[in-house]
């Protein structure tokens, strides 16, 4: 550990630290352009320099790019490096634009900041300006070259971290040029940090050009709800709209980066379709009173039906708090519920929940830790963007990725997949589990455990089960795997095999990690409070059967679900009463006898948990209320003045609920995490929100819960050789319930398509751009075909889309037989 | 130091070469060529070899003067295989032009060069990097070196010993950045020719990551005759103590033969210029000279006898850079010479880092002003801290780029002044 | 030939200028479509060889003339008379630096000291040089190349 002095101040850092961090440990920040903690150092801008006194080397030296050493003794005020400093800034501005007042960046540039901090004012260049032309980057980003510094950040995030290429450094000399090779949108589903990364005005936010400074907004830390990841964000709104998101450093989640649904997922807060009024039978009513009827009609419903004949349903995307409060006030009620199961893959998200140790567990960043990871039954960049860069950074630090899932995942690296069809991913599993028995000694296991693990069936009859084998063994000479595991698609054995195989590794010598991918941003929430007995789709029957009668619906469109619209809006129309409170505009919420608007995560604090059982807190980015843009009827500024805020009489979901149950209005209790403790024992000890720590807190979970080593789950089942299997996919863009509605993304979110193998194809005479007649049992879609090696045969993918939510069908896999597709021809 | 009146100096690296002539296999055998690598094959341990090197301090021709020797041996033992030796025929330092003579006059002594190199290294992969204005060149190596191959000395098991190595010839885009060794290799791999600072040293993780020993043309060129005749032989050969071998000397401009002319390190710059270049033309009279390409400091009037090796000059703050000299006569301005010569580093810059990415422009545009008549007082200080803190660049290339300016600013700054007061060129005016 | 040596090599990339090279011999110059087959072979994205396309010198991504007249504009030939005889190809040939004449046949670019100091001025045309020059032997070196042109062009 080597100690240095940097001026006059001692300090002790672990070796490899350069002398630039070391100072920032000290409080003392150097000025830098092109070092960033993410990227590291590569001493282009030469901003940092400080002048070495003393030690192994003397005078102006790059403080980037030196390791802090034992007896350095450096200065940052030194006359001399101070003085370069001010050249190089001399230097950087030999060509700006100087256009601050009308540049995006203004206000929060870094390039503005070190100029004026630098002192240097005064332009001594009388040369003329080199000037370039800009490109269209696509919806998201603006470009500017002429503000660009050269500290060749850009390219080095989009090439080197996340691994596109179609962002570059062109030309040479002072002619370099950051672009692309032909105008066009970013491929790059992260493309949105370049505004973060660029430390000048040359990247700017495209959707929130002309709406405010810096210093306009009202800036918040917030979670990401756009996923179960829970990557954290800074908001910036104002006039009462959230106007643009940031990413925000978190050590133990995402780094300093998102991803672009996440980063620009969030208009659905300022829609104008958005409920902003409540409606009791149609009619515009006071919020607080349409809660009170609300209240009253419920308890006469239960009057007639016996409390029994009311249910609760929420979804993943309700905050930690409605969840709560739903279980309590069902519970308090007797009513039936919570259901979160709106997603079919809520029972293995519960799975995961059970299974997923505290020691077993990793969160997002250790991931870029690991030596050896295996992805089953996971789509990593339409599921959780944010994960494919992780996996990113383990690559580049020499780490084998594999992919086990059937759909044909595409990363930014070089990586394994193993398209195995989704009837295989056990046998694919039980071959890792198998040989894990074999070969090692899992004596602590006990006997029985370790016959019944042998007994697993070898799966060898499974495409490409030899290199499944290798894949084991370096899996097991690796000293920190990871399995990482979908729930989304994954059949219901995988999530609970995952476990195992973490699990055994880990009794056989590795530190094996676990990391399930979840589908909604508080699944973890609702696999912990919902009511295992019931499902949707039991509940939707119960409706048809006249046994439920009344339906409270939380922040969840049921016409997500999947469910064949038509019998879901007749289950609906058959209900004597459905209360329904969201914020955002749908069928369900069309569908409502009273209609209660409620606050987003970004207008009232929020909790939720991510994927890795860590509660994070959003506290309120901005206090809500209607846009001024409505309210002030296109006049600037707005002339009506009031002391209130209008279309700020809403609530949160949860502080309306008890209401509902026949309290008095807003008697939400006071103390959250005691309430939240008796909703579930893993909620007891949440801190208080002042003292919530910036990267949340992780549940603890129960060693080893869950039910391990179930190896009888897993049986070759018989094939129906003629079948085929339907798998209803994410992607990145337009699956995502919230993110959709988002306009910014319309023009990313690809249209809808059928994926196939070319072999599969040729047998129904197709190939990519053919269009293809399916009927997915839920209805009838013509999609065009895109054939495509890497995936698994007898296997058809369609990534959902809001166009096609009618006609796909509820569950995630679905078999169907070959008449179900078939060549759409002209006349079709 | 014995002063040189014969004019017969040995001709070692030149022995082959005729007029208009590129010496074949056979001439290079006749002169004993081939023989230095048989020898090495046969009697000498690669560590021999490095140890002869090392003796003979033979010093990079390329510019920067390091060691070859103790190059050599930063090739750790345990180092992973295949191993490279890439020879940089690149020379694009303005005024430089020899290795192109010798590659002209005898391919098969940079072969035989490479080889003796490889054999040190243990590597077995070669590349020379040409510039693409040499394609005459390349293709002549291309050529002879089939022919090598055809007669043995290249391949596998060469002279029947375990020792393979084959050469390929890589034809560079075009840019002086990439004669710089790094820049070099990056151009190899098919990325940018950005420079990458050490370490890691190509000698440890150079291209593909693997150990690569890279060096001059004429650097390698010395190579055999000193494993035949000895390292006590080639240090003999120069005329100061510190110097060793002959070295190429690219004479040019206001000298009446111009060209390259191999004379032993340490020769004095007048007697390069009076005897060997044919002295100056009428009515021309020595101003100053670049003793080694662009990137050195003008030698002045006052240094016209130095004898021209890597450690007097350095002694006197100069560096003799690639020996390429170029002679200014009185009626050339300095101003206006060296704003050409920052014109050719503003062009040239890689454009990584700021000091030199922007500096060397800005250097040019205030050489320009003063040029052109619009100087004004406070330039000559902006130039002199523009040259300070060029030094501070990312690479060798901006304290290169700044050499010329100092040698102005430091034995021509009157001139300059002359220029900003009288608001024009004297040159010009006196037209 | 070269696809040959591209799957033969280890590292593909280690060959993209050659294959940049040959693509602009076959076409005349990078155009976009040529820069995308250029890719195509080497198997890298076309953003990495514009990376490459735009650094160097020889790499021309605008169309240029069959000739491409680079002139030595470094110190030596500067000092031997360079603006001359920029001056007298420029009028010669109608056109500024950085141009291509009407027909098509030559493009008049400057370039950094060729290596021929020992015979300047000089310059290079299609990688052939040329030193030391005046205008007449300027003037006699564009002609032979014009009925070479004539000769080898179906009219
Ligand atoms: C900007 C720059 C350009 C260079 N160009 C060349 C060159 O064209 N040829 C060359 O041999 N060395 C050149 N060098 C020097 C090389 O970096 C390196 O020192 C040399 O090739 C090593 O070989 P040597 O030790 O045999 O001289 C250049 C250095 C710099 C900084
Ligand atoms: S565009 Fe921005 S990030 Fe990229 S090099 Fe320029 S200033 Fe740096
Ligand atoms: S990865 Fe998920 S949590 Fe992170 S920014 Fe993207 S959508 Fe939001
Ligand atoms: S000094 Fe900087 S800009 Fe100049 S060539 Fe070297 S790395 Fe490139
Ligand atoms: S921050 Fe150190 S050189 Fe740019
Ligand atoms: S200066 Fe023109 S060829 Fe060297």
């Amino acid at each position: 550990m080597p100690k240095l002095i940097i001026d006059n101040r001692e300090i002790t850092v672990p070796e490899g630290t350069k002398v630039i961090e070391a100072a920032e440990r000290l409080g003392i920040m150097i000025p830098r352009f092109c070092y960033h903690p993410a990227l590291g150092s590569v001493g282009a801008c030469r901003v940092c320099a400080v002048k070495c006194l003393e030690g192994p080397r003397k005078g102006i030296q790059m403080s980037c790019m030196i390791d802090a050493q034992d007896g350095m003794k450096v200065s940052t005020t030194d006359a001399e490096a101070v003085d370069f400093r001010k050249h190089v800034i001399e230097w950087l501005m030999l060509h700006h634009p100087h256009d601050c007042p009308v540049c995006d960046e203004g206000g929060h540039c870094l390039l503005q900041d070190l100029t004026v901090s630098g002192g240097q004012g005064v332009r001594r260049y009388q040369g003329p300006k080199r000037t370039h032309t800009d490109q269209h980057l696509g919806p998201l980003v603006a470009h500017e070259m002429n503000r660009c510094i050269q500290c060749y950040r850009c390219v080095r995030y989009y090439q080197e971290f996340t691994g596109y290429e179609d962002l570059g450094v062109m030309q040479i000399g002072s002619r370099v040029y950051y672009g692309r090779f032909r105008p066009g949108t970013l491929e790059s589903p992260f493309s949105g940090n370049l505004i973060d990364i660029c430390p000048t005005g040359v990247y700017t936010d495209k959707p929130s050009r002309y709406r405010g400074r810096r210093w306009d907004f009202e800036r918040r830390p917030a979670v990401c709800l756009h996923c179960s990841l829970g990557c954290h964000v800074t908001v910036s709104a104002r006039y009462r709209e959230v106007v643009r998101q940031e990413a925000r450093f978190s050590e133990s989640v995402n780094g300093h980066f998102i991803c672009d649904r996440g980063r620009y997922g969030f208009p659905y807060v300022n829609l104008p379709e958005r409920p902003r009024s409540a409606r009791v039978d149609g009619t515009e009513t006071g919020w607080e009173a349409a809660l009170k009827i609300a209240g009253e009609r419920l308890e006469s419903a239960a009057w007639k039906t016996g409390p029994q004949g009311i249910a609760v349903v929420g979804s993943a995307r309700c905050g930690l708090e409605t969840q709560g409060m739903l279980k309590r006030l069902a519970d308090a009620k007797g009513w039936r519920g919570p259901v979160f199961d709106i997603d079919p893959a809520a029972a293995n998200v519960r799975t995961a929940v059970s299974r997923l140790d505290s020691d077993l567990r990793v969160s997002l960043r250790e991931i870029e830790t690991a030596d050896c990871i295996v992805v089953v039954s996971a789509d990593p960049l339409n599921e959780s963007p944010m994960l494919a860069p992780a996996l990113r950074q383990a690559r580049r630090n020499g780490a084998r990725v594999a992919v086990i899932d059937p759909r044909p995942a595409s990363l930014p690296f070089q990586f394994d997949h193993f398209p195995v069809a989704p009837d295989d991913l056990a046998a694919a599993m039980a071959i890792l589990i198998r040989k894990c028995a074999d070969k090692e000694p899992l004596s602590e296991l006990g006997k029985t455990a370790v016959r019944s693990l042998r007994g697993v069936s070898d799966g060898a009859d499974i495409p490409d089960a030899d290199g499944l084998a290798a894949l084991y063994d370096d899996l097991h000479d690796s000293r920190r795997p990871v399995i990482v595991c979908g729930t989304h698609t994954a059949p219901p054995e995988i999530p609970g095999m995952a476990a195992d195989l973490a699990l055994l590794l880990r009794i056989a010598g590795p530190r094996a990690g676990l990391f399930y991918v979840m589908p909604g941003p508080n699944s973890f929430g609702a696999a912990l409070l919902s009511d295992p007995a019931l499902s949707f789709g039991d509940l939707v029957s119960s409706i048809e059967e006249g046994e439920t009668k009344a339906l409270v619906v939380a922040e969840s469109d049921l016409f997500g679900s999947g469910i064949d619209w038509d019998r879901l809006q007749n289950a609906l129309n058959k209900l004597e009463l459905l209360v329904t409170l969201d914020y955002i505009d749908s069928q369900t919420t069309r569908a409502a006898r009273i209609l209660i608007p409620t606050l987003t995560a970004y207008e009232t604090p929020s909790l939720s948990i991510n994927n890795e059982g860590r509660v994070q807190q959003s506290p309120a980015a901005f206090r809500g209320g209607d846009p001024i843009a409505r309210t002030g009827g296109g006049e600037h500024p707005p002339r009506a003045f009031r002391r209130d805020i209008p279309g700020r009489e809403m609530g949160a979901a949860w502080t309306a609920l008890p209401t509902l149950g026949g309290r008095n209005p807003g008697s939400a209790p006071v103390n959250l995490t005691a309430w939240l403790g008796d909703a579930h024992p893993a909620l007891t000890s949440l801190p208080e929100s002042s003292d919530f720590p910036p990267d949340g807190v992780r549940l603890p979970l129960a060693e080893n819960a869950g039910e391990r080593f179930q190896t009888d789950r897993f049986s070759h089942g018989e094939k129906e050789e003629d079948a085929l299997t339907l798998l209803v996919a994410d992607s990145t863009f337009g699956t995502e319930e919230l993110s959709s509605l988002s306009p910014i993304l319309k023009e990313l979110t690809p249209s809808p398509c059928i994926q196939i193998h070319p072999e599969d194809a040729a047998e129904f005479d197709l190939s990519t751009g053919d269009a293809v007649r399916i009927d997915t049992g839920a209805g009838t879609a013509v999609l065009p075909v895109q054939t495509t090696d890497r995936i698994a045969r007898r296997v058809l993918v369609i990534p959902r889309h809001r166009d096609l939510d009618d006609r796909l069908p509820r569950e995630r896999r679905t078999v169907l037989s070959k008449t179900a597709i078939r060549k759409a021809t002209e006349d079709a | 130091m014995a002063e040189t009146t014969n004019t017969a100096y040995p001709q070692v690296l030149f022995a082959n070469r005729k007029p208009d002539r590129i010496a074949t296999i056979d001439d290079y055998r006749k002169n004993g060529g081939y023989e230095a690598i048989q020898k090495v094959v046969s009697t000498l341990s690669h560590k021999d070899v490095q140890k002869i090197i090392l003796d003979s301090n033979l010093l990079g021709r390329g510019g920067a003067a390091f060691p070859a020797g103790l190059k050599l041996q930063t090739v750790a033992d345990d180092a992973p295989f295949p191993r490279y030796i890439v020879c940089n025929a690149d020379e694009m330092e303005p005024g430089t032009f020899k290795d192109r003579v010798l590659l002209h006059a005898d391919p098969h002594l940079l072969i035989e060069g490479m080889l003796i190199e490889a054999y040190s290294a243990k590597a077995e992969k070669g590349i020379i990097f040409i510039r693409p204005e040499y394609e005459n060149a390349a293709r002549i190596l291309e050529r002879e070196v089939a022919i090598a191959e055809k007669a043995g000395f290249l391949g596998k098991n060469i002279l029947g010993g375990d020792f393979s190595f084959t050469i390929d010839v890589h034809r560079s885009g075009g840019r002086y950045i990439c004669g710089e060794v790094t820049a070099q290799l990056n151009a190899l791999m098919g990325k940018r020719p950005n420079p990458k600072q050490p370490p890691p040293y190509p000698t440890e993780k150079g291209l593909w990551d693997l150990p690569t020993v890279l060096q001059n043309v004429e650097t390698l060129c010395c190579m055999p005759p000193i494993i035949r005749n000895g390292a006590e032989w080639f240090r003999n050969l120069a005329l100061t103590e510190s110097g060793a071998g002959t070295k190429l000397y690219g004479i040019s401009g206001r000298v009446n033969k111009p060209g390259c002319y191999e004379l032993p390190m340490g020769v004095r710059l007048s007697e390069i210029i009076e005897k060997h270049a044919g002295g100056m033309p009428e009515g021309s009279e020595f101003k100053a000279c670049l003793p080694g390409g662009a990137s050195t400091r003008y030698l002045s009037r006052a240094h016209y006898d130095m004898p021209m090796d890597f450690e007097t000059l350095k002694a006197a703050g100069h560096r003799l850079g690639t020996a390429a000299i170029m002679v200014f006569d009185q009626k050339t301005c300095m101003v206006a010479a060296t704003l050409n010569l920052m014109a050719f580093f503003a062009r040239e810059s890689c454009g990584w880092c700021t000091p030199c990415r922007e500096g060397t422009p800005y250097i040019r545009d205030l050489l320009w002003r003063i040029e052109n008549g619009r100087g004004e007082p406070e330039f000559v200080d902006i130039l002199k801290k523009q040259c300070k803190y060029l030094w501070n660049a990312y690479c060798a290339f901006a304290p290169g780029a700044v050499s010329p300016v100092e040698g102005l600013l430091a034995d021509f700054e009157d001139e300059v002044w002359a220029h900003i007061h009288q608001k024009t060129c004297p040159f010009k005016a006196s037209d | 030939m070269l696809s040959q040596q591209i799957q033969a090599s280890k590292h593909p990339p280690e060959l993209v200028v050659d294959v940049m090279m040959a693509v602009q011999e076959h076409y005349g110059y990078l155009s976009d479509e040529a820069l995308e087959e250029a890719a195509a072979m080497v198997g890298m994205a076309p953003t990495k060889l514009d990376e490459l396309a735009t650094f160097y010198t020889f790499l021309y991504r605008e169309p240029v003339g069959r000739y491409v007249i680079h002139l030595c504009d470094s110190v030596i030939c500067w000092m031997d008379g360079y603006e001359p005889l920029r001056d007298h190809l420029c009028k010669k040939l109608g056109i500024q630096m950085g141009e291509t004449t009407p027909d098509g046949l030559f493009t008049l670019l400057p370039v950094c000291c060729i290596g021929y100091c020992d015979r300047s001025p000089a310059m290079l045309i299609n990688k052939k040089a040329y030193g030391p020059l005046t205008s007449e032997k300027i003037d006699e070196i564009l002609e032979t190349l014009r009925s070479e042109a004539a000769e080898t062009t179906p009219s």
